[in-house]
């Protein structure tokens, strides 16, 4: 299981524009990418990662002395509510943070297979389907200058299994390890014996929150001495909601990256700030940028990094509640939806259209196979009938801390209308929303980053799931064996037919209604280079990496 | 009634004000929907795990040894610590309430000379072109909300017609002083918001005064129209104009959270909104407290002010 994506923090003085960016901010942020399994088979020798794995990092692999030096300006959305925690983040601003000073052992490369660039292992031998030995590289040192060693690794990983730290990147690995399972074999070698085979387990080493802290870190709380990484950047500075200071690390391994003498990462509370600082010059990079606000950023001379992601908007029928109980009153919902005009609508067509099904990038992903599902008024009209529902009217709920979900609420109800049906649509304030009631609601909205198939069903479509909001599976259903016999599998193939069958009855009778999978926008002045426009989890590149890729031009 | 007795009076009674604002603020945040201890864990949290946090944060005791408590941390100047950034309150807010007092001096320094002077010379112009045409611009101008305005100087002087002045602050290190290029705009805004309201209170009461006998006798023994504005009608007019530079102050104080927004300023105002947000309720409660002190002291200084620019009820105190 993956730990949930942070809730944006949105202003309280919300214009229509800041709402808009949030809605990137909400929808994009993906705790880990999806993975592939092809490069992650466990049971044999074949699952071990090469050192540099299967592709360059990007355009910026070979150095001129023109890219040495500055000062990089990064805006970010943020708040007094920032905290700076090498396994933890709350809020976005958090991330760009993490990313200067912490790494992974094991990383996605834009194909989504699990590799050592960017990461801390050398390898990760895969001797079962729940047992991995984790390698690490040679003389890889702390910003302090200690050399990294099993032992931050052990204590790394224990700190995240502690349940009562309640650490972002903790929660997806404390179903299936605990900490008698790790076992220090040599000062650079660590072995992992989990409580259950887990076929991904790989990506799951990806999660940009599960990264390595020397033995004893403790988040910052007013000192930034401590806060002690192995990241392209060190933390000088931070002065919380309002901007921190990193400095190069001199002994980074992958010299002679990063470029930069300083990065600072400044908080904006409003999204029109942020977009004229950047236009005024006075940064140099921003993440998120509402699909309004790209007009505006391009006419000024700036430059847009539009990347396409696996993040969605859910609309979730609870299907062991009233209504939804009757599979064709949640076909009939599926029918109503125009997935176009709703893409125009909450993304401003930044996206692309989906077919009810998620983990896109998942190299078993059905969505594409099967045929597109459009709007069909009169076959919605004909179910509804049919389950003796024509005259519906139900309660949708929304929250209004992010974006995209109340405006998806408002075009569904409207849609609703003509198949004869009343949807009210319910916005709630944020806390209210994702309150007691939050995973209850017989029809509400939610939002999901980018994961693969398998882990996404462990983390929304199982009832052992943190967030089950469409209680799936219904009574009847082998999905929960399908899904067992997946994880287990150690076959890649044969684990892509078994996700299939899953994805066909998700397809057919599924509770989630996924109009569409949004893009994620962000802004840059063109004197910046090192970015790339791909397929990515987390914003500007993945952060440019810790910001080591990104360079000025001379 | 002595002078002195007065203020000691007013004092007492600014005290009285604060303790009521304070059970009213901790009641208030009591009444907060959802609870701290699970805003920090997030959805991730346990049941026990919330139990836990709820009794290091003292959540657990009854409500009013949780105020007692802190209002004795208060008086002893010890607000406690934020729960959300964990450090103690002074050092997590101590830079934003400088921040915002920097602010609110700069703003006030130039809103409030040049409101008098609007003030006095529109008065003095009543009725001719230049009185009317402030007086428009000034109503035009209030009627404005502040992000307008501040959009508007944005798109002036920064980012579309002329690039010549910061669009934000809180870019590079050291505090917002050492930036004085980024304080213009916001300053701007924030005097361009006050002084409508301040230079027409002054207009109206110097016309008032000006109407009044002893202007009237003032004129009649000769004195040029300049001495008679300045000396005679203005400080007479000053009374009602003390409270609205009483109530602008304030405002500046805690009510410029939208300048802050659209400057990235980094002062109290969006402090307070990212805490409600958190439920960090130390930090609310002391900005709350900060806020409502702010506006007694400018009240209580404007009342005696007003009291020592009025001869009548100076007199009255004796």
């Amino acid at each position: 299981m993956e730990p949930r994506e942070p809730r944006p923090k949105i202003p309280v003085l919300i214009t229509r524009r800041t709402f808009l960016t949030s809605a990137s901010a909400a929808a994009l942020l993906a705790a880990c990418g999806p993975g592939t399994p092809s490069s992650t088979t466990p049971g044999g020798t074949t699952g071990t990662t090469q050192p540099g794995g299967t592709t360059t990092p990007g355009p910026t692999t070979t150095v001129t002395g023109g890219k040495a030096g500055g000062i990089l300006r990064v805006g970010t959305l943020g708040g007094a509510n920032d905290i700076l925690d090498g396994q933890h983040i709350v809020s976005k601003a958090d991330i760009a943070r993490q990313a200067t000073g912490w790494e992974p052992l094991l990383n996605f490369d834009p194909d989504y297979n699990a590799v050592n660039t960017y990461a801390l292992a050398e390898e990760v031998e895969v001797k079962a389907a729940d047992n991995y030995v984790i390698r690490l590289k040679e003389g890889i040192e702390f910003h302090n200058g200690k050399v990294v060693s099993a032992d931050d690794v052990v204590y790394s990983i224990t700190r995240l299994l502690d349940p009562d730290s309640a650490l972002f990147g903790g929660s997806a690995l404390r179903p299936i390890l605990d900490a008698g399972g790790i076992t220090k074999v040599d000062d650079r070698t660590v072995e992992l014996k989990l409580i259950q085979g887990v076929s991904t387990f790989k990506d799951l080493l990806c999660a940009y929150t599960l990264t390595i802290v020397p033995d004893g870190y403790t988040r910052f709380e007013g000192d930034v001495s401590n806060q002690i990484g192995t990241g392209p950047f060190k933390l000088t500075e931070f002065e919380v909601g309002v901007r921190s200071v990193h400095v190069r690390h001199e002994n980074y391994w992958n010299a002679p990256k990063p470029y930069f003498d300083e990065v600072h990462i400044i908080d904006f509370a409003d999204a029109d700030a942020i977009n004229n600082a950047l236009i005024a010059d006075q940064i140099d990079c921003i993440a998120d940028v509402s699909p309004a606000a790209v007009d505006t950023i391009t006419g000024s001379g700036m430059t847009i990094l539009n990347s396409s992601g696996g993040g969605w908007l859910s609309i979730v029928m609870a299907v062991d509640q009233e209504p939804f109980t009757d599979v064709r009153v949640r076909q009939a919902m599926r029918l109503i939806v125009d997935r176009p005009q709703m893409l125009d609508q909450v993304m401003a067509g930044y996206g692309r259209v989906a077919n009810d099904l998620f983990a896109p990038l998942d190299p078993c992903y059905l969505g594409d196979e099967v045929p597109q599902r459009e709007q069909n008024i009169e076959e919605a009209k004909r179910l509804l009938a049919e389950a003796g529902k024509a005259d519906l009217e139900i309660d949708f709920f929304a929250p209004n801390d992010t974006a995209g979900l109340p405006e998806m609420v408002t075009a569904f109800s409207e849609m609703a209308k003509e198949a004869g049906i009343t949807v009210n649509p319910v916005i709630l304030d944020g806390g209210t929303y994702w309150g007691d009631e939050y995973l209850k609601r017989t029809f509400a909205t939610d939002y999901w980053g980018t994961r693969s198939f398998l882990a996404q069903v462990a983390a929304g479509s199982l009832p052992t799931a943190p967030y089950p909001g469409d209680h799936w599976p219904p009574a009847g259903s082998d999905f929960i064996e399908k899904y067992n016999a997946a994880l287990a599998e150690t076959d890649d193939a044969k684990r892509c037919d078994i996700q299939k069958e899953m994805q066909t009855e998700l397809y057919e009778e599924g509770g989630l209604i996924i109009p569409f999978f949004q893009n994620q926008l962000d802004a840059f002045n063109p004197r910046l280079k090192g970015l790339v426009e791909r397929p990515n989890t987390l914003n500007l590149d993945h952060y440019g990496r810790g910001f080591q890729e990104l360079y000025f031009e001379e | 009634m002595g002078v002195w007795k007065f203020v000691g009076r007013r004092i007492l009674l600014g005290l009285v004000t604060l303790w009521v604002v304070s059970v009213v603020v901790f009641a208030a945040t009591q009444l907060l929907p959802s609870d701290p201890a699970r805003a920090i864990l997030g959805r991730d949290a346990t049941e026990a795990s919330i139990k836990a946090l709820q009794e290091k944060l003292g959540l657990d005791r009854p409500p009013v040894e949780q105020y007692t408590s802190w209002l004795a941390g208060l008086l002893t100047g010890d607000p406690g610590e934020s729960f959300n950034a964990r450090v103690p309150i002074g050092e997590y807010i101590g830079d934003r309430v400088y921040n915002s007092m920097f602010l609110l001096v700069l703003a006030s320094v130039f809103s409030i000379p040049l409101s008098l002077i609007i003030g006095a010379y529109t008065a003095r112009k009543r009725d001719r072109a230049f009185d009317n045409i402030t007086s428009n611009i000034m109503l035009a101008l209030a009627s404005l909300p502040e992000f307008v305005v501040g959009l508007f100087l944005v798109l002036l002087f920064a980012t579309r017609y002329w690039k010549i002045l910061p669009a934000v602050t809180a870019i590079g290190a050291g505090g917002p002083w050492e930036h004085l290029d980024q304080m213009i705009l916001p300053t701007a805004t924030l005097v361009l918001g006050a002084v409508p309201y301040i230079a027409r209170t002054a207009r109206a009461s110097i016309i008032e005064v000006n109407e009044s006998d002893y202007v009237e006798m003032a004129r009649l023994k000769g004195a040029p129209e300049k001495t008679v504005l300045w000396r005679h009608a203005v400080p007479n007019a000053l009374g009602p104009v003390f409270q609205v530079i009483a109530l602008n102050i304030a405002y500046f104080a805690g009510g410029v959270i939208v300048v802050e927004f659209l400057f990235n300023y980094p002062g109290i105002g969006g402090a307070l909104a990212a805490s409600v947000r958190v439920r960090d309720t130390p930090v609310i409660q002391f900005l709350a407290m900060v806020l409502a002190g702010v506006y007694v002291l400018t009240n209580m200084l404007a009342d005696l002010a007003t009291v020592f620019v009025t001869p009548r009820l100076r007199t009255r105190l004796k």
